[in-house]
């Protein structure tokens, strides 16, 4: 009985909470708010918050054209398998202190995890054999490339901080240390590697300054060139879910301090801390910002953002 | 329930896919001040997109010339139904002042079935906007035939 | 001892090998004999080495096997020996299945070969060598091995000498070949100049009283010999010429089984013949030489236009991880190494393997000319996605449960001793990673996926055959990459125990007490390994997660009509499933794999420029950096330590 029952809250906590549901919702919610926020900040009315919902909706609704050129499974299945891989790993991030499946990953196993949804993009554009998706790929690669150094030199840092001299990589001890010591953010060493992280987020999201892969007034849409109905719309609910999923990754290395130990108001202000961090990482970057080239994209994140990561380390290093 | 939100959505959420059928770029232009702060079209759920794979809606402008018509139709059948075909500007429905000329195949009408025209050349922005809303609606029509 | 007692199973995996190769010159015509004589040495082989896995990797046995039972007398052991530790068994193991899975492949792969009786010969020789050099408790007969090997590996690489470039990649590595072994043996000479003996386990116990310019000299000479054998920096570009022309069979045995060699010497000779020796500062070299096989292979690897000699690089990097885990002389660092060495052979065996298949259906690996094979190779490229994900450490597979292992020995190394230099080193390993999972993105965008050319129209799947061949590599690899709990426990934590009791191996060979009885107040301390899981990482329970949450996107995604998708029929042509190229008739433009990801390479140009000119093809540059590095060596040996 205890073990149904328990079977029963764990597969609750993939289906509703923190998994596909929460994800499903509080993702496109803050895709919509991005979009408000942008459009206000144009001076204009801007689409209705629930704007993300309807585009999901509507293009499951709509015909998928699967192009002679494509190979038909990896195309169809490479949205499902980032999606997965995406809430999967939104399970494995602490909300403070809390995490669903505590024990089976480290910050080393989740900065591998972000590499899925990238790399099911990627195999799913190159499988539908256009050349615009081509292109886009090699681009989606270099930005995941750019935003991975100095994504390693921050949970390096914070791994140093939260471990001490016994260094740590997991996600509990420096859980444990935020609620015993107060955020990490607060930490002189560390402020570097939090602005650093935020600036990871519009990359590593494929948000505007550094949407080279996807731009669709250059190589219409890249990597989603040929997709078109339901696993469209699953790439784009993906993509949502990334914003959440950034977003409390942060919280977790640098908030974790903030919260109450219940659970339903913990969740309630990880979604608020959320909301702001879109709007201060994706939106207003995303208004006052052209799209970068490639190469640029790579510079800005190998000197600027690692530059701060590694000031964030070396001070962390030397324990100040 | 399903059924229903899509059936919903679809009128809310129509993407545009632009194609220039030869036009001289005074269509093109306007369809573009659609989107701007001041008539912003984005409030009723309209997106560029850059892939017809991605369109609900296929704005034509230009008086569909001969080197492009192929071009045009091969686009248009690449874009997933239901799907509606708007055509913008007085070229594409008649050939405007082109017509008669050797090398203009307007109107568009002979080649695929139009769901809308707006007239004008070029037609106001709320004309266009006027023109897409009831593009949706017959977007969701088609939607709930299905 | 009964014939079929355990003790004699290392000799029987090293003579039946041998014997092999001699059946093959004999009654090799016929193509049913030949085959049947590879295929039941390669699993003859592959069965002593499992039989053995009991005794010594569970029991913790030492087979030490004495030739004609000539055990040492007076205090010399003269006779020729075998010792089986638990490193030994370890690799014996690893290449024993490399051998086995090649030899299955091979049967199928070879079918359009002339001189096929020969190549079987030289890849048993090949094979017997280095089981050989493994299992051998005696240097000089390592020596041979070596010898025995290179030559196999040489005539192996200009095998196909119809094909460009055959001949001068088997000379560049016969002519640095030789360098390396001549190192090799005047190493040999020096020492037992010295301790004038030339058993393992006797020079293990003499040369810590015996600690001298001479004695460090040989030490220099092979470490250098043994670095041409596992082609680290800087012999990187013989690899990539000789599995270029090779056969991947071939290509196999040469990154999975001959590199293996040279990092078995490297950690038998810096762990065992020399373990009194400043260790701390020795570790330097290997480390940074490691980091820099590392990130040097794997961006020579992005710029490549072919397949094999982007997966050579590869190979060279991923032994980079190897050589830097086991340079850390941790339990930690050397289990990582060790496992990472077992998945370098799994994964790269399995892409070698997919580039086979490649080869053998269209007839090239130019990266710039196939695309989309997927479409006719379905399995061929589903077995390749897993070779990739795993060597790009993607989770859940083996590459990153060794390299994540490798991650957290170098960081903890650096908090244990607050050297700066490991930090970077972890870095440097991550950043390399992501390069990796890079190149292979090029690879599958730029082969497997991607638009079909029209003269691939009439490709199709490879045999099956070559296929179980393939699976039992992306079989083991997943296994080791579910259950890194049960590796580390049996095959990486007994090995690396092993390498650290030098004493006990001693015993073993000598007699007990022996080593006490020689070496006095110099007996290094028999550090027990206490392997602890640093981080947290459960990939079954991952797996079971991710299942479960594909499942359920599945089953919503089916609920929602996601698989009522329209298809291209083949009789009617509709410009619908046409790709969109700007409304244009789709016209055939691949995107290239050569220059795929110039964002990256545009930043680092200067760089790629260097290197470039730098690996200027010229037998005598190689030559000469072979000479530089030696000279490298021997001055930090000599002087530094």
């Amino acid at each position: 009985m205890t073990m149904v029952l328990s079977a029963l809250e764990y597969l609750g906590y993939i289906l509703i909470f923190p998994g596909f549901l929460f994800c499903f919702f509080v993702g496109l919610l803050l895709a919509g708010i991005d979009r408000k926020i942008v459009a206000k900040m144009q001076k204009r009315v801007g689409p209705p918050i629930l704007q993300p919902f309807y585009d999901f909706f509507k293009l499951c609704g709509k015909e998928t054209i699967i192009p002679a050129a494509a190979s038909k499974t990896t195309f169809l299945m490479a949205p499902l398998v980032g999606l997965a891989g995406l809430v999967v790993l939104q399970m494995f991030i602490p909300i403070h202190g809390w995490a669903a499946f505590s024990g089976t990953a480290d910050i080393i196993v989740i900065l591998y995890l972000l590499l899925i949804p990238a790399m099911a993009t990627m195999l799913g554009g190159s499988a539908s054999g256009s050349p615009y998706a081509g292109i886009g790929m090699s681009r989606e690669m270099v930005t995941v490339i750019s935003c991975e150094l100095p994504l390693v030199l921050v949970l390096l840092a914070v791994g140093k901080v939260a471990g001490g001299d016994s260094v740590t990589f997991s996600f509990s001890v420096i859980s444990d240390y935020q609620l015993a010591n107060g955020s990490l953010i607060l930490h002189p060493s560390l402020i570097p590697a939090a602005i650093a992280f935020l600036m990871i987020i519009p990359g590593e999201t494929g948000n505007h300054p550094f949407d080279t892969a996807e731009a669709e007034t250059e190589i219409c849409e890249g990597l989603l060139a040929e997709y078109s109905g339901a696993p469209l719309g699953v790439f784009k609910l993906a993509h949502a879910v990334k914003l959440l999923t950034l977003s409390s990754l942060f919280v977790a290395l640098f908030l974790g301090g903030v919260g109450t130990g219940i659970i339903v108001i913990d969740g309630i202000i990880l979604v608020l801390i959320s909301i702001v961090i879109t709007i201060l990482t994706v939106s207003l970057v995303h208004a006052i910002t052209a799209r970068l080239k490639i190469e640029q994209v790579f510079k800005y994140y190998w000197t600027v953002v690692s530059g701060l990561a590694l000031i964030s380390l070396v001070l962390a290093w030397y324990g100040l | 329930m399903f059924e229903k939100l899509i059936n919903e959505s679809a009128a809310k959420s129509p993407w545009l896919f632009h194609i220039n059928a030869g036009s001289c770029n005074g269509c093109d232009i306007e369809l573009v001040s659609v989107l701007t702060p001041r008539f912003d079209a984005e409030r009723l759920g309209f997106k560029l997109t850059g892939s017809p794979r991605h369109a609900d809606i296929v704005v034509v402008t230009g008086p569909v010339t001969k080197q492009s018509l192929p071009r045009v139709l091969r686009a248009i059948s690449q874009v997933p139904d239901p799907k509606c075909i708007v055509t913008m500007g007085s070229c594409p429905q008649s050939g405007n002042v082109f017509k008669g000329s050797y090398s203009v195949c307007a109107p568009l009408s002979q080649y695929v079935p139009v769901d809308v025209d707006i007239a004008g050349c070029a037609p106001r922005p709320q004309a266009v906007i006027e023109g897409l809303a009831l593009a949706t609606k017959i977007l969701k029509e088609k939607r709930e035939q299905k | 001892m009964s014939f079929f007692d355990y003790h004699h199973f290392p000799i029987y995996s090293i003579m039946v090998l041998f014997l092999g190769a001699f059946l093959i010159v004999m009654f090799g015509k016929n193509k049913a004999v030949r085959n049947t004589i590879a295929f039941l040495a390669v699993s003859a082989s592959l069965a002593c080495m499992i039989a053995l896995v009991k005794p010594v990797m569970l029991n913790g046995e030492i087979i030490a096997y004495w030739m004609g039972n000539r055990v040492p007398a007076g205090g010399y052991a003269i006779g020729i020996a075998l010792e089986v530790d638990q490193l030994s068994l370890f690799f014996g193991l690893l290449i024993a299945t490399a051998v086995f899975v090649s030899g299955v492949y091979s049967l199928q792969y070879m079918d359009r070969d002339d001189n096929v009786p020969q190549y079987y010969t030289l890849f048993l020789m090949l094979a017997g060598g280095v089981i050989g050099l493994v299992l051998s408790g005696d240097i000089f007969n390592m020596f041979i091995m070596v010898e025995i090997l290179t030559f196999a590996a040489v005539a192996l690489t200009a095998f196909r000498n119809k094909v460009y470039g055959a001949l001068e990649a088997a000379f560049k590595y016969l002519v640095v070949g030789c360098i390396g072994s001549t190192c090799i043996l005047t190493g040999i000479i020096m020492l037992y100049a010295q301790a004038h003996t030339l058993n393992f386990a006797q020079l293990a116990a003499l040369i810590p009283g015996n600690m001298n310019n001479a004695t460090k000299l040989a030490f220099a000479l092979l470490y250098i010999g043994f670095s041409t054998k596992a082609f680290i920096v800087p012999f990187h570009p013989l690899a990539a010429d000789a599995h270029g022309a090779a056969p991947a069979s071939i290509s196999v045995l040469i990154s999975g089984v001959l590199t293996k060699s040279g990092i078995y010497g490297i950690i038998r000779l810096t762990y065992m013949l020399f373990q009194t020796m400043n260790l701390g500062s020795f570790q330097f070299l290997l480390v940074f030489v490691g980091s820099v096989s590392m990130f040097v292979c794997v961006t020579m690897a992005l710029a490549q236009h072919d397949f094999k000699r982007l997966l050579a690089f590869h190979s060279i990097s991923q032994i980079g991880y190897v050589l830097t885990a086991v340079g850390l002389c941790t339990g930690l660092g050397i289990s990582a190494g060790l496992y990472h060495a077992m998945n370098h052979t799994l994964f790269k065996g399995l892409l070698f393997l997919a580039a086979g298949a490649v080869l053998h259906e269209t007839g090239t690996t130019n990266l710039d000319e196939l695309g989309g094979l997927s479409k006719k190779m379905p399995w061929t490229t589903a077995l390749f996605l897993v070779g990739a994900f795993s060597i790009s450490g993607l989770p859940p597979f083996n590459g990153f449960a060794s390299k994540w292992m490798v991650y957290q020995a170098t960081y903890q190394k650096a908090a244990e001793t607050g050297n700066i230099g490991f930090l970077l080193v972890t870095i440097v390993a991550l950043i390399t990673s992501v390069l990796t999972l890079a190149s292979f993105v090029k690879v599958s965008q730029s082969v497997f996926f991607g638009r079909l050319p029209a003269k691939y129209e009439n490709v199709h799947e490879v045999k099956p055959g070559m296929i179980i061949a393939m699976s039992i590599f992306a079989i083991l690899c997943v296994l080791t990459g579910l259950f890194p709990g049960f590796v580390t426990k049996n095959l990486t934590e007994p090995a690396a125990n092993a390498v650290f009791s030098a004493v006990r191996y001693i015993d073993a060979m000598m007699g007990s007490g022996y080593a006490g009885s020689v070496m006095g107040d110099n007996l290094p301390v028999v550090s027990t390994v206490s392997f602890t899981q640093v981080g947290y990482w459960a990939p079954v329970s991952w797996l079971l997660i991710l299942c479960i949450g594909l499942l359920a996107v599945t089953i919503a995604a089916v609920l929602g009509k996601y698989d009522r998708v329209s298809e291209a029929r083949p009789e009617n042509v509709d410009p619908k499933y046409d790709l969109f190229w700007g409304g244009e008739a789709s016209e055939f433009s691949q995107v290239g794999g050569g220059d795929l990801f110039w964002g990256f390479k545009h930043n680092w140009r200067h760089y790629f420029g260097f290197m470039h000119d730098l690996h200027s093809g010229v037998v005598n540059d190689y030559s000469l950096w072979a000479i530089v590095a030696l000279s490298l060596a021997v001055v930090f040996i000599t002087i530094v330590l």
